[in-house]
């Protein structure tokens, strides 16, 4: 019976896309459904039961992000199919991958996560994580950058276990008041390295990748095939005895630049843009080779796919990837040639009109896992100064 | 009472079912993995090598962090000491009406999640907070005064969250004591001072090494203050294990650290036991 | 007599400086509640209730804040009601292996909280068991413990067993002597280790960020996941509304305990 009425539900929301019933239509209509299902599968037949009280667990990143997807995304979704979305906060990229490394049944508790960075897509993959999507079943996906899918297939023989959702950049910010825009602009990546701003710098100590990208860049090499690495080392090493403060989080990053505590320091797009809408005087500078990395909404074994597949298409709904662009000030993954973006989304830093992504430096997912131990604790060894 | 030995068993029961279950086989759990390798994929291969104990000491970095903890952890626990006996004292001899109340704010910073009461010493020590704000703005300073990323900084944070525990654990154990010990000690001509000296403070001993005990034990195994309020060269080991076990996934290496820094917490605490250790003091006490 | 009162005064002193110290960064907090602005500093720029207006909508972080207190709350009556009964074995019968098992019991502070909460994730893992609420309950239980057990351990000691040797040889049964005697003796020392547990539990990042379920996570980790985007000062608010009603609450009811004894006694 559930599944019947799960078809139904997939007809009218196909319907809808299709432009044949209003939104209101298919709200109302899929609030009967609800209802009828309840009714029905009430106290006969265990499977209406367990498809009536059933769930999905998206973990994301909280705040203005949750708001976003929760009213425009999850709602919806939940009227429209009585499924709840249980949205979870992360804490942080790292401690979720212990967390659903350690969890048990192995994805169970786990079922769609907002994640960060293709090398984490191919580390979930690797450890065997993912699932194969049924790409007909998500018709939105046609809509997204066709470089970012094109990207995470080529980690998954073609299939995908993910929907790309959002872009963004650690590129350059720095203080306005304390450094001129031309003087960003003539050292671009260097600029972390003047000697002017001694005591006044800020890196983040979390992350052996962007600190190694921007001195590969500093050196004059290609972050994705460095050859002398040596000089990445030499070059970190002078600039920690210039470092004010590694922070730890993107909190810290935008209280330290806020308060003035720091001048310059490499940072994520979004934090950036938040505090310029907030007026503060904090300029930001993308140079060549810019760090640039794309979000999405990775699928985890053990999800039940057909639900999965349906809420994805309802958070790549142009309404719902744009309200969450504005909340986290991340562009959509959409493609802009294909989908109409308000202005303010336009201006977000990282976003790109022609939809191409051109000149948009990804970090290599095979090259970083290979050397990430190593590397890591190299890096852990330069911040401590030994 | 003797005639039941299973009666403390009895009692015992309950804690030692919670703490064997959620915590000696869990810690099992990490000593078997701190034998294990880890693959670059991520993986972990079951094996039994020193290969991640043998790291920890190949070179100086992972044991000079290691005396670091140690160190500042010595430091809080000396400061604690110092900030707590006296308003402890002051909460055992006081008369005032607001007692109760005065002691419920001594908890009341708990009420204020760690990670903003930690990060809220940035407003007050930081180079646009409310120090330097005053310094500047009364002449008193030219330029900011450089108070955060430091290891005073970081002590500051430890003390700030530590101090309640040191105060309330040498308050509870002179509120034990009888006042009319001092009064005899006083009538048989002892000062103020001998009074406390030679009958207060001893008395107050299983409290003060309660508290130290706590304070030195929970400085090893907090990363937050080092993380939020350290510079480059305040690392301690309970970031390094964090980072180990979250940052890269290096669950072998990371359990091997743990049951170094473990091995030698237990170390500290039997010495202590055995010396001048909470135990110790116990018995003699309730011998006398 | 005059040396006397100069010594009280400055161990008055001292304590007042130790609050003040102690206070500034809670102070900080309650009045950055009250800046318009999110990343405000000194001198604050305008008043403003705003953040407390966006805390009284935000749902994620009053159900967090229910969690929290709900999970607290149930571990301090769990933790102290198997944790007086250990105390009193450890102070009142000798038997082999006590000074191992005291210490053992003591243990959960001893374990940095990142390896506890992994090495339970993997004990569970191997159980073949789903997290729980009943799991992180436990967890939290176990983590507060020692500083109920110390706290109680501290206070049993100074209490004399000659006190409850009398009442037993009157004729009193063991329990009487507990409910009549021990207990209102020790019953300072049960709240005080009451209220650290609770606090404790309501306090802990670490380990509940390993524990949690999707749908019980507690404030702190709520706060440890707005750390990468940026901490609200609608969590400033929470906490100057904590902080008011855990100052207001107990100065009402003595208030009003005054205002009943004048009463009483005209």
């Amino acid at each position: 019976m559930g599944k019947q009425l799960k078809k139904r539900l997939d007809d009218v929301y196909q319907n809808y896309l299709e432009g044949n019933i209003t939104r209101r239509d298919f709200v109302k209509f899929a609030g009967i459904a609800g209802a009828a299902l309840g009714l029905a599968g009430g106290p006969f037949g265990l499977m209406g039961n367990a498809f009536a009280s059933k769930s999905i667990t998206c973990h994301s990143w909280g705040g203005t992000t949750s708001e976003a997807l929760r009213k425009f995304a999850f709602d919806p979704f939940t009227k429209a199919t009585g499924i709840e979305v249980i949205d979870a906060a992360f804490t942080g990229m790292d401690a979720f991958l212990t967390q659903v490394k350690a969890s048990y049944p192995p994805g169970g508790e786990f079922n769609i996560a907002h994640l960060s960075a293709v090398y984490d897509y191919a580390r979930y993959t690797d450890l065997g994580f993912g699932v194969v999507l049924d790409e007909s079943k998500i018709p939105n996906l046609k809509n997204v950058m066709t470089k970012m899918t094109d990207t995470l297939r080529g980690i998954t023989n073609g299939t995908l276990s993910t929907v790309p959702y959002d872009l963004g950049q650690t590129g350059i910010a720095y203080n306005t008041n304390h450094i001129s825009k031309e003087k960003a602009e003539k050292l671009g990546a260097s600029l972390l390295y003047d000697k002017s701003l001694k005591g006044k710098l800020g890196s983040w100590g979390g992350d052996f990748r962007t600190n190694m990208w921007y001195a590969a860049l500093h050196t004059g090499q290609s972050p994705n095939n460095i050859t002398d690495v040596d000089a990445v080392w030499d070059a970190l090493t002078e600039q920690r005895s210039m470092m004010k403060k590694y922070w730890a989080s993107g909190s810290e990053l935008m209280s330290l630049l806020a308060n003035g505590e720091i001048s310059a320091t490499v940072a994520w797009s979004g934090r950036v843009a938040a505090l310029q809408d907030q007026g503060h005087p904090i300029g930001y500078l993308a140079p060549d080779g810019t760090y640039s990395w794309m979000e999405y909404m990775y699928v985890l074994k053990g999800t039940d796919l057909e639900v999965a597949q349906q809420l994805l298409n309802f958070m790549l709904e142009p309404e719902a990837s744009i309200a969450v662009a504005q909340g986290q000030k991340y562009p959509p993954a959409l493609d802009p040639t294909k989908v109409e973006m308000p202005e303010d989304v336009k201006k977000l830093p990282a976003f790109d009109p022609t939809g191409k992504l051109n000149g948009y430096l990804f970090a290599d997912p095979a090259y970083w896992n290979k050397h990430q131990l190593e590397w890591a604790e190299k890096w852990d060894r330069i911040m401590a100064g030994a | 009472m003797k005639e039941k030995p299973w009666k403390p068993w009895l009692l015992l029961s309950p804690s030692l079912t919670a703490v064997f279950l959620l915590l000696i086989v869990p810690v099992c759990f990490v000593v078997v993995y701190s034998f294990w390798l880890r693959a670059p994929s991520g993986m972990d291969i079951p094996a039994f090598q020193f290969g991640n104990y043998a790291k920890f000491f190949a070179d100086s970095f992972y044991p000079v962090i290691l005396l670091n903890t140690i160190r500042v952890a010595l430091e809080t626990v000396f400061i604690c000491l110092i900030m707590g006996y006296i308003p402890a004292y002051f909460f055992y001899r006081t008369e005032s009406r607001l007692k109760p109340f005065l002691m419920i704010l001594v908890m009341l910073p708990f009420w204020i999640s760690f990670i903003i009461r930690t990060l809220s010493w940035i407003n007050i020590l930081g180079d646009s907070g409310l120090i330097n704000h005053l310094l500047l703005k009364y002449g008193m300073i030219t330029t900011p005064l450089p108070m955060l990323y430091n290891e005073g900084a970081v002590i500051m944070g430890l003390i700030q969250y530590l101090l309640p525990f040191m105060i309330l654990n040498i308050y509870v154990s002179l509120d034990g004591i009888d006042k009319s010990l001092t009064e005899a000690a006083q009538s048989l001509g002892c000062t103020e001072w001998q009074a406390f000296r030679e009958v207060t403070l001893p008395l107050s001993l299983p409290g003060v090494s309660a508290g130290c005990l706590l304070v030195f034990v929970l400085t090893c195994g907090t990363y937050l203050p080092p993380m939020i309020l350290g510079g480059p060269n305040n690392e301690m080991i309970a970031n390094l294990i964090f980072k180990r076990v979250i940052g890269t996934l290096d669950w072998p290496f990371g359990s091997a650290i743990s049951v170094i820094l473990l091995l030698l917490l237990v170390i500290i605490v039997y010495t202590y036991n055995r010396y001048m250790g909470i135990n110790q003091i116990f018995k003699s006490l309730s011998k006398g | 007599m005059k040396k006397l009162i100069s010594g009280w005064t400055l161990i008055k002193l001292y304590t007042i400086l130790v609050y003040v110290w102690m206070f500034a960064p809670i102070v900080a907090v309650v009045i950055l509640a009250f800046n318009p602005q999110q990343f405000g500093t000194f001198p604050m720029e305008g008043f403003s209730f705003k953040w407390f207006v966006k805390l009284s909508q935000n749902s994620t972080i009053l159900d967090a804040f229910k969690n929290s207190l709900v999970l607290g709350s149930l571990t301090a009556v769990f933790a102290t009601a198997i944790g007086v009964p250990a105390a009193l074995a450890f102070i009142r019968y000798e038997f082999k292996g006590k000074e191992f098992l005291n210490t053992m019991l003591i243990a959960p502070i001893m374990i940095p909280e990142v390896i506890l909460g992994v090495a339970l994730l993997l004990f569970i893992r191997w159980l073949q068991q789903p997290k729980s609420f009943a799991l992180l309950l436990i967890g939290h239980v176990v983590l507060t413990l020692p500083y109920v057990l110390l706290i109680v351990q501290a206070r049993l000691v100074g209490i004399k067993r000659e006190y409850e040797e009398a009442a037993l040889s009157l004729g009193a049964s063991p329990f009487q002597t507990f409910r009549e005697i021990t207990f209102p003796l020790l019953a300072p020392a049960i709240f005080a280790g009451m209220l650290f547990a609770f606090t404790i539990s309501f306090d802990d990042v670490t380990a509940t960020l390993f524990w949690a379920t999707a749908q019980n996570q507690t404030v702190p980790v709520q706060i440890f996941s707005m750390l990468r985007t940026s901490i609200s000062p609608e969590i400033n608010a929470l906490g100057a509304v904590m902080i008011l009603l855990t100052v207001s609450i107990p100065l009402a009811a003595g208030y009003v305990a005054r205002r009943f004894a004048r009463g009483n006694t005209p």
